[in-house]
């Protein structure tokens, strides 16, 4: 009996490691979240980073320039003021005088290079050069002189791990900037979709995206990109609209973490809202 | 424990040319997966469990250093391993070595591994089952498939 036993085992052995080797997989696929395994992840993903950055400095040393540097900065800073303008013209032109702008955003741009990237059809990481010795913090926004292009989600002492609008575990609250349409972005089946917007609702192909007002991550306003398609579900009653990001993402080397001023109150209150969406997750 | 030493030590600048070189010459995030020409080649040399468990070793490597989600390649390259250990004969393997057959099973196997990778990776993938099996699973076999017909045609027949 026992030779039978292990004469079937032998036989089918290759399906019994395979089984095996197939479970395991998938357990850690179900522990993927765990904070463990988040650190393993993390040390290895900044020592890829760290071997890639040492290449890269090569290549930096002989191309760019401390004016150059400056020069990216200040188009940043324009963008955002550019922006900013475009909001108080639309504004104006609804309600004149009856807002009053008791606090003007402001934020600080820390100059960042970037040394690795991650982009597949689902992850979109990207690891820049400035940690927490440069008081980078989780939750701080990342921007280049185009756009948005994503948020800190962790840090180490001498790089930062950002997750970008190209990640499907972001979702942010963004409007049409022309008619204030709000709505929801993530990234679905390689685009950036705004999911299940009411088919009446007036956004058209053209329209600016940026940041909402009631968006808990990001300072409103910053650029994130244009409506390129509006598809009607089935029934006809809501719209899939697909925006194209102004940051491209591929071509993109240099980038600004915004250290973000802002209230106490408010900042504990963003914190707890992107540790309980990464609780979630 | 030799014998899976050396595939993993070419791995590691695979992994890299994978990480940082392949997305230069991808289209709208269709790129080839150059993992999968490197497992299929060990697999079909030395069969179906050593192929899965390569699988195995090589997705966990690649899972850790890539960010991606702890055990979506890992699944992914050990189905595709197994698959791959169909196709070994030890009376063939040179055979197994020709540009085309070499192509083939190169492309049978990135159709396994894309299209595990994508249906269990966390894309919140609006459902479209023609959409995953061509846009997502067979568009990119066929681009890795091309490369390993560049890569059998520049490794020396001698070392099968």
């Amino acid at each position: 009996m026992i030779e039978f036993v292990k004469r079937v085992i032998f036989a089918i052995r290759e399906y019994l490691i395979l089984i095996a080797l197939l479970l395991i997989s998938l357990s850690l696929i179900s522990q993927s979240e765990n904070p463990n395994l988040q650190k393993v992840k993390s040390f290895g993903f900044i020592n890829v980073a760290i071997i890639n950055s040492a290449l890269q400095n090569i290549n930096f040393l002989i191309s760019d320039s401390q004016e150059l540097e400056q020069l990216r900065m200040r188009n940043a800073e324009l963008m955002l003021r550019v922006n900013m303008l475009r909001e108080y013209a639309i504004e104006n032109n609804e309600i004149k005088g009856m807002l009053k702008f008791t606090e003007e955003p402001r934020s600080d741009l820390l100059p960042s290079r970037i040394i690795s990237k991650n982009f597949g059809s689902i992850i979109g990481n990207i690891i820049i050069d400035k940690g927490n010795n440069d008081s980078v913090k989780t939750g701080m926004p990342v921007i280049n002189h185009l756009g948005l292009i994503g948020i800190i989600y962790k840090t180490s002492d001498s790089f930062s791990l950002v997750r970008t609008l190209r990640n499907a575990k972001l979702s942010i609250a963004v409007e049409a900037q022309r008619s204030g349409v709000q709505g929801i972005l993530s990234w679905e089946a390689g685009k950036l979709i705004l999911k299940n917007i009411p088919a009446t609702y007036d956004i058209e192909v053209g329209d600016r995206i940026t940041s909402s007002d009631f968006s808990t991550l990001f300072p409103p306003s910053i650029p994130i990109g244009i409506v390129i398609s509006k598809d009607n579900n089935v029934s006809g009653l809501l719209s899939d609209i697909t925006i194209q990001p102004y940051v491209n993402f591929n071509e993109m080397h240099h980038l600004f973490v915004m250290k973000v001023i802002v209230t106490k109150q408010l900042k504990d209150f963003e914190l707890n809202m992107l540790n309980s969406k990464r609780e979630n997750e | 424990m030799s014998k899976y030493l050396k595939p993993i030590l070419i791995l590691i600048p695979i992994m890299f040319l994978q990480i940082f070189g392949i997305p230069f010459i991808s289209f709208s995030n269709i790129g080839p997966n150059i993992i999968v020409i490197l497992l299929v080649y060990f697999a079909l040399i030395n069969g179906q469990i050593y192929g899965s468990i390569l699988g195995f070793l090589f997705g966990i490597f690649f899972d850790l250093l890539s960010g991606g989600i702890l055990g979506s390649s890992m699944f992914a390259l050990t189905a595709a391993g197994f698959l791959t250990g169909y196709f070994y004969n030890p009376n063939k393997i040179e055979a197994n070595f020709t540009s085309l057959n070499f192509a083939f099973v190169v492309f049978l196997a990135s159709i396994i591994y894309f299209f595990l990778f994508t249906l269990i990776g966390p894309d919140k993938f609006n459902f479209d089952l023609m959409k995953l099996i061509f846009e997502r699973s067979i568009i990119p076999a066929f681009y890795t498939a091309v490369i390993a017909l560049i890569f059998i045609v520049l490794v020396p027949k001698k070392s099968f």
